[in-house]
């Protein structure tokens, strides 16, 4: 277990960059500039040293250990050019931040201007401090997403000595108008096919193809049964319930087409999008009903690339 | 913008007892704005900011199964409870704005923040 | 503002109720709540919505408001065009998300804070 975090941490610092972590409202001060400013400079911006710029281009750096050091000397008038550093070094943007880190561990060095590559325009300015900070940042991020990666089970389908192989999950959805329990089954897929490693976006389709199916379960049956099942490259989902059936199944599909009551329309609901959507969402899709019998949906999604191809000829049949 | 700017822009405060700063510097990368839980799923953008009049536990629901950011509630309104027992479950901060509809849209909209498109950025990833 | 210039500006497109476009539009109301609109829209307000049910009628009716604009390229129902017609209400159409559209009518000045 530590071994693979220490990974993971090396991981991000070669993952990210200069310009990622730098600071880029940089402070600077030309060579002409009084060393006796010096303190204002760098106590009003509370920074311990900054670049010396002329004309767009680096001439120099200069930190706080020159001004005491010119403290000491009893503060001759002078200027910034008199006591910088010239040769200075230099990151650029574009590098990673471990070269970086290396570089100011290497030299002692508090801080590094950063340079856009190519030229001698400073664009920014790192610290140690700056490195840790982008660090933490990038890894609070990263563990949001280590969280659903962390049970991740991708690997599933691979590991499995079949011709075919698949896992299915069943939802009960209760009937009724029960508002405030409606909604699970799809949360709970959507959970469960982010552990199994399916893209953010396929994930979503189906999320959303659920959850319109188990409104109109809700709303107007007495409860049905959501099962999805999930394959290599695809999701299928079947919906079914025992009535009371859809009348008229091409104007149910009918994009504002609803039989909904008001208090219905009041919660948000009943604006006739529920299987438009569903069908939005499928690659394809296959609607069956029979008045006083039940329900049947069917909805396939594709799990990798091949959707863009597939879906203009998604079908609805009664 | 991050959202604790679009909070400003909107004057809103926290709707829930959890803490929200943690997200204060997430990036709200569009908006919608709708009262109508279909249409709200007919929408694709993760990273957005959803304003609703509507307070009840289904707007949790779609607001998790989309990935939006964070909710705004509208001209004063204030979430159910098992709305905001389901929102702090799922980590999805919630506000509300004293603002009507239109004048929050407004008010982002002039702060340049885009509306959602309808279609994911790029269908497959 | 008058509605025309409005329609002209955004590119909207009228269903119904092309007699009264020359009213006089005073601000805007968006809301899919039809209780919602009862209780707040204000008279002359424009009203963006993606509700397409023929009670949309009734409320702008009653409310006089100077009309309706549904987004996403939502087109109304056929028994709420009938009603639009009978009641003289614009009824106007727009491909835009509701909160494009709506950021594009604040910019023009419609505002939707009435003192």
């Amino acid at each position: 277990m530590p071994e693979l975090e220490i990974t993971k941490i090396q991981e991000l610092i070669y993952e990210l960059r200069v310009g990622d972590v730098m600071h880029k409202d940089v402070v600077t001060v030309m060579p002409s500039t009084p060393v006796s400013k010096l303190r204002e400079v760098l106590r009003d911006n509370r920074i311990s040293g900054t670049p010396v710029v002329e004309n767009g281009r680096l001439v120099g750096i200069i930190s706080v250990e020159d001004f005491i050091k010119w403290l000491g000397e009893g503060s001759p008038g002078c200027a910034v050019a008199d006591r910088m550093t010239r040769n200075v070094i230099a990151v650029c943007a574009d590098e990673p931040l471990i070269q970086a880190v290396n570089k100011l561990e290497r030299l002692g060095f508090g801080r590094l201007p950063v340079l856009k590559r190519g030229t001698e325009e400073v664009v920014g300015i790192l610290t140690k401090g700056d490195s840790i900070a982008g660090l933490l940042k990038k890894l609070d991020v990263d563990y949001r997403q280590a969280e659903t990666r962390h049970a991740r089970s991708s690997h599933i389908f691979e590991d499995i000595v079949a011709d075919r192989s698949s896992l299915i999950f069943e939802y009960d959805v209760a009937g009724g108008g029960d508002v405030e329990r409606a909604g699970a089954s799809a949360s709970g897929l959507k959970t469960s096919l982010m552990r199994l490693g399916i893209n953010p976006q396929t994930v979503r389709r189906a999320a959303i193809a659920t959850y319109e199916a188990e409104m109109n379960l809700m709303f107007f049956t007495n409860g049905g049964l959501i099962t999805a099942i999930i394959e290599s490259n695809s999701i299928r989902l079947e919906v079914t319930d025992d009535g009371p059936g859809i009348e008229n199944v091409d104007q149910a599909m009918r994009p504002g087409f609803s039989t909904a009551p008001d208090w219905v329309r009041e919660l948000g609901f009943g604006a006739g999008m529920g299987l438009h959507n569903i069908k939005t969402c499928a690659d394809r899709m296959r609607l069956d009903s029979t008045v006083g019998v039940g329900t049947h949906l069917e909805v396939e999604i594709l799990v990798g690339g091949k959707r863009e191809v597939i879906r203009d000829h998604a079908t609805v049949t009664a | 913008m991050k959202l604790k700017d679009v909070c400003k822009i909107l004057e809103a405060e926290s709707a829930w007892e959890a803490d929200w700063t943690p997200s204060a510097t997430r990036e709200v990368t569009s908006c919608q704005a709708s009262d109508l839980i279909s249409d709200i799923l007919s929408f694709r953008g993760p990273d957005s900011l959803l304003l609703t009049g509507l307070t009840n536990v289904q707007v949790i629901r779609v607001a998790e199964l989309l990935d939006f950011v964070a909710i705004c509630f509208v001209r004063g309104k204030r979430p159910e409870p098992e709305a905001v027992k389901l929102a702090e479950d799922k980590d999805i901060p919630l506000f509300a704005t004293p603002l009507l509809m239109y004048e929050a849209c407004g008010r982002l909209y002039a702060a340049r923040l885009p509306a959602g498109t309808k279609k994911e950025a790029s269908p497959i990833a | 503002m008058k509605l025309s210039e409005i329609m002209q500006r955004l590119q909207l497109e009228v269903r119904a109720g092309g007699g009264s476009l020359s009213h006089e539009v005073n601000g805007g109301y968006a809301s899919d709540l039809l209780s919602d609109v009862i209780a707040n829209a204000q008279e002359g307000d424009l009203w963006v919505t993606l509700q397409t049910h023929q009670n949309i009628i009734a409320v702008a009716s009653m409310k006089e408001l100077a009309g309706i604009v549904l987004v996403n390229a939502r087109e109304p129902e056929v028994d709420t065009l009938e009603k639009a017609k009978e009641e003289n209400v614009p009824l106007l159409v727009s491909p835009l998300p509701a909160f494009e559209l709506i950021g594009r009518l604040h910019k023009l000045g419609l505002s939707g804070i009435r003192a």
